[in-house]
């Protein structure tokens, strides 16, 4: 385990008698991409601006990127990209402009910021764009602006705060592989959501509620902690149930379904379980293997609803 | 049974953009109906057009018998809607807002008690309901906007984006709360999430002002020319990375424990000889390779792609 990137211990912060954040614990892995959930008014918007430096905590201590954030909260922001749900872009003024504009804001001299946004437009797909008023740019096109803007100083961390609420499906993948394709360089990204299919794209997932965390592991552990496991089903004729059934034991226990097919429950699939599973597929003979795994949305349903009955 | 939703030819220009263009639409009560697209499809045009606020050009448009053409002023009695800003009174408490709307609508005040306690309890708004509108979360205020227009049990319900930025749990109570009005009701909601998608009774896929879905999720999954299969194995970026250099793969993305891989429908591999072609690429260590059901996700990048064409 390398040092967290970000990190924070005892985080906390009360408005009068209301513990927004309490005692919260984070460590974020550089260059991974980390889920930062909870339902709303759980303390999450209140956590992301502390870590950024916008909002003094009553207690605890924040690092990000070798940077005391409860000590020095302007200096963090050179070493940060942030982008909200509602994209800043200046109105009335070109994307181009609202370009200069913001390399202004981050110090980047005319070569830096020719280089850079040269490279961007191309990746993100904005040289169309370029000249048009801000105002009349659709939404997709607003988000993936949104992300240039926050990356055009090349930070080593990138805080997005549900960059995707509002955006169709098409413009939210192109949206995750451009945050895949940031994290493959080595940055880390920080970032919520409620779309949570999104989840299975990040390699950890912090999840709060009222404040404190509720759960706290990479999205494949949440799955096998919080779902029945994932379900196989084979199908292949009636004489070869009886060898896949023994072949199959490993794995669970093997149910006849009225389909005709066999059905069992496994808590986990690794690496000798799915060679199983493909052995019995790629042998000789019409053998179907489906794997069924619980959505994340049932996941996160059930991590909440446990953490309630307890609270 | 007759149509609740009945239009033919319907357009709705915006200066010369046409935001709705020649609709042709039919639905009856007890769905839900998802309304879904791209942004700026029309899909916030449409809602509003069956709640009745714009002015529009059609050869026949009826809501619930209404003529769109004509007064509206009694259809409205039989609508609920929720728009996609929040527009209650932030300043009144829930009980407040509530109240206010059944006084609006003329509620008895029997029948207003019986149904808001019925609403609180779905909605788990109970402990709140002293609390300002404003002071709420963003999914209390989205059930809360959602038990309003349910408030005189309406005949149709129209929600824009009700769930948006909406918690999963919140979600679901929303969504019980819909289930509830399908029994007297035609539901018309506009979404984003996949899952709400593939919960609907029958979606709309709107692009540039046209309906160009129209069908039950598993008629509209039916209509992707795809086969999609998910290998498995310990990196599913590297896997993903891999598959693209494949020449029968149209896309390939990393998605929790295996990699998404699109293939058309023409080509059809079948997943052992997909297993076999990606265990021969370096760097690809697939374990395991399933053909996996067209999903909600592949459904509407189909039709949006079929819509670029």
């Amino acid at each position: 385990m390398s040092t967290p990137i970000i990190r924070a211990s005892g985080l906390t912060k009360r408005f009068g008698d209301f513990v927004a954040v309490d005692k919260l614990d984070l460590a974020v892995e550089p260059g991974t991409i980390f889920a930062f959930l909870g339902a709303n008014g759980s303390g999450k918007s209140t956590t992301i601006r502390m870590l950024i430096g916008l909002l003094q905590p009553t207690a605890g201590e924040i690092e990000v990127d070798g940077i005391d954030v409860m000590h020095h909260p302007r200096r963090v922001r050179d070493h940060i990209g942030y982008m909200g749900q509602k994209v800043s872009l200046y109105q009335g003024l070109s994307l181009i402009e609202n370009v200069e504009f913001y390399a202004g804001l981050y110090g980047l001299d005319a070569a830096t910021l020719e280089s850079n946004w040269a490279q961007l437009r191309k990746r993100f797909d904005l040289a169309a764009a370029e000249n048009e008023k801000t105002e009349s740019l659709s939404a997709g096109v607003r988000q993936r602006a949104g992300l240039a803007l926050s990356t055009l100083h090349r930070p080593r961390v990138l805080f997005l705060d549900e960059p995707t609420a509002g955006v169709d499906v098409h413009n939210r993948g192109l949206f995750w592989e451009l945050i895949q394709e940031e994290a493959d360089k080595g940055v880390t990204v920080f970032v919520t959501t409620h779309f949570l299919e999104e989840v299975d794209y990040c390699d950890w997932v912090s999840f709060i509620d009222a404040g404190k965390l509720i759960a706290n592991a990479a999205p494949e552990e949440l799955r096998r902690a919080h779902s029945g496991g994932y379900i196989v089903s084979v199908e292949a004729p009636t004489a070869e149930h009886a060898r896949l059934t023994a072949e199959l034991q490993p794995l669970g226990i093997v149910q006849a379904m009225d389909d005709g097919s066999l059905r069992l429950t496994t808590p986990e699939l690794d690496g000798a379980r799915l060679e199983l599973l493909n052995t019995l597929q790629t042998a000789a003979g019409p053998v179907t293997v489906h794997i069924e795994q619980a959505p994340m949305t049932r996941v996160f349903r059930d991590i909440l609803e446990a953490a309630w009955r307890k609270a | 049974m007759v149509n609740v939703v009945d239009l033919h030819q319907l357009s709705k220009h915006f200066g010369t953009r046409a935001a709705l263009d020649r609709i042709d639409l039919q639905l009856s009560q007890g769905e839900i109906v998802g309304v879904v697209g791209p942004d700026g499809a029309g899909k916030t045009t449409l809602i509003r057009t069956l709640v009745g606020l714009l002015e529009i050009e059609a050869e026949h448009a009826t809501v619930l018998g209404y003529d769109l053409l004509a007064d509206v002023t009694e259809m409205k009695n039989h609508i609920g809607y929720v728009p996609q800003v929040f527009s209650l009174h932030r300043d009144l408490s829930v009980i407040e807002n509530l109240r206010f709307t059944g006084r609006l609508r003329r509620l008895p005040t029997d029948v207003f008690e019986s149904r808001v306690a019925v609403l609180l309890k779905r909605t788990s708004l109970t402990p709140f309901v002293n609390r300002a509108a404003g002071a709420l979360s963003g999914g209390m205020r989205q059930k809360l906007a959602v038990a309003n227009a349910l408030l005189v049990e309406p005949a149709l319900l129209l929600l824009d984006e009700p769930t948006a930025g909406v918690d999963v749990l919140a979600r679901g109570e929303i969504w019980s709360l819909l289930e509830a009005a399908r029994e007297h009701a035609l539901v018309v909601m506009s979404t984003s999430y996949l899952d709400e998608a593939e919960a609907c009774d029958r979606l709309l896929y709107l692009d540039e002002g046209r309906i160009i879905g129209n069908g039950t999720p598993q008629q509209l999954r039916d209509l992707v020319p795809l086969e999609l299969y998910h290998a498995w194995g310990d990196s599913p970026r590297d896997i993903a990375r891999a598959a693209r250099q494949l020449p029968f793969v149209l896309a390939a993305r990393p998605t929790g424990s295996f990699a998404r891989v699109e293939v058309a429908r023409s080509q059809s591999p079948g997943a052992t000889q997909v297993f076999a072609a990606l265990s021969q690429l370096p760097g690809a260590k697939v374990s395991f390779v399933e053909r996996a059901a067209i999903d909600m996700e592949a459904t509407l990048l189909h039709l949006a792609r079929g819509a670029a064409q």
